[in-house]
């Protein structure tokens, strides 16, 4: 089966995040497709490079990037979400003079017509955060 | 014709940024010509009311982009009339809503969606 996954929550805050990367693990593990992972509202602050957790907690955003090394699952930013909260893109940083280095690898910044494009696609569509 | 897609607007509107974000996903929805309606239950009501003021809260007056939803041709905005009854509000308290319909006019739409989504 398909799934597209819909993240809305920050991390840490909700197990939201937890939940979204279990689920993921366990459907890809079983033989199941996760084509995409979308971050939206809160869910941005997922993509945040500079989170540096206390070294005994798991690590969020590196268990992100990690899954798109391992699996290329592709893990895609909400463009307004993530510009209203202060992450930007390296290329739009560098056009407004912001900080150029905040997304993690194996993160993208794009639009929601991939979330669209993940919903049309996908057999089953699962939102993780209220 | 596109997947069935059902959103659910069940708290107010403004106050929080979740519900513009939520709008831009049903515009969205409709711009990729996907088969959308927006049921309006519980606590959602609210969101419908007349003479509300955000712009006092330097937020968005975002039930003008609700108003204008049929012009994105998303024709099926149901508003719940259960909801409306439990929590005293009359139909003529409302802006802009076509649809004031029983609630299980709302669950067919439900049950007939691909996929639903809330906020």
């Amino acid at each position: 089966m398909k799934f597209a996954i819909q993240v809305n929550a920050s991390p840490y805050q909700y197990q939201a995040s937890d939940s979204a990367w279990h689920f993921a693990m366990s459907a890809l593990s079983s033989g199941h497709e996760v084509h995409r992972i979308f971050f939206y509202n809160d869910g941005i602050y997922n993509a945040y490079r500079d989170a540096r957790p206390p070294g005994d907690e798991r690590n969020i955003v590196e268990r992100w990037t990690q899954l798109n090394t391992a699996h290329n699952v592709d893990l895609v930013v909400c463009v307004s979400s993530a510009q209203r909260r202060g992450l930007l893109d390296a290329s739009v940083a560098e056009k407004v003079g912001g900080y150029k280095h905040a997304l993690a690898d194996g993160f993208r910044i794009a639009g929601l017509g991939l979330w669209m494009e993940g919903v049309i696609e996908s057999d089953r569509h699962i939102i993780f955060g209220a | 014709m596109g997947k069935r897609l059902v959103f659910i607007v069940d708290k107010p509107l403004h106050g929080s940024v979740k519900a513009q974000e939520f709008l831009d996903a049903i515009l969205m929805s409709a711009a990729f010509d996907q088969q959308v309606a927006v049921v309006i239950v519980d606590d959602g009501v609210f969101s419908m009311l007349k003479n509300q003021n955000p712009e006092e809260l330097q937020m968005k007056n975002i039930l003008l982009v609700f108003g204008s939803l049929p012009l994105y041709g998303v024709n099926d905005v149901y508003v719940e009339e259960e909801a409306l009854s439990e929590r005293g509000l009359s139909t003529d308290q409302l802006h802009a809503v076509s649809n004031v319909v029983p609630k299980n006019k709302i669950n067919q739409t439900m049950l007939a969606a691909h996929h639903i989504f809330s906020f």
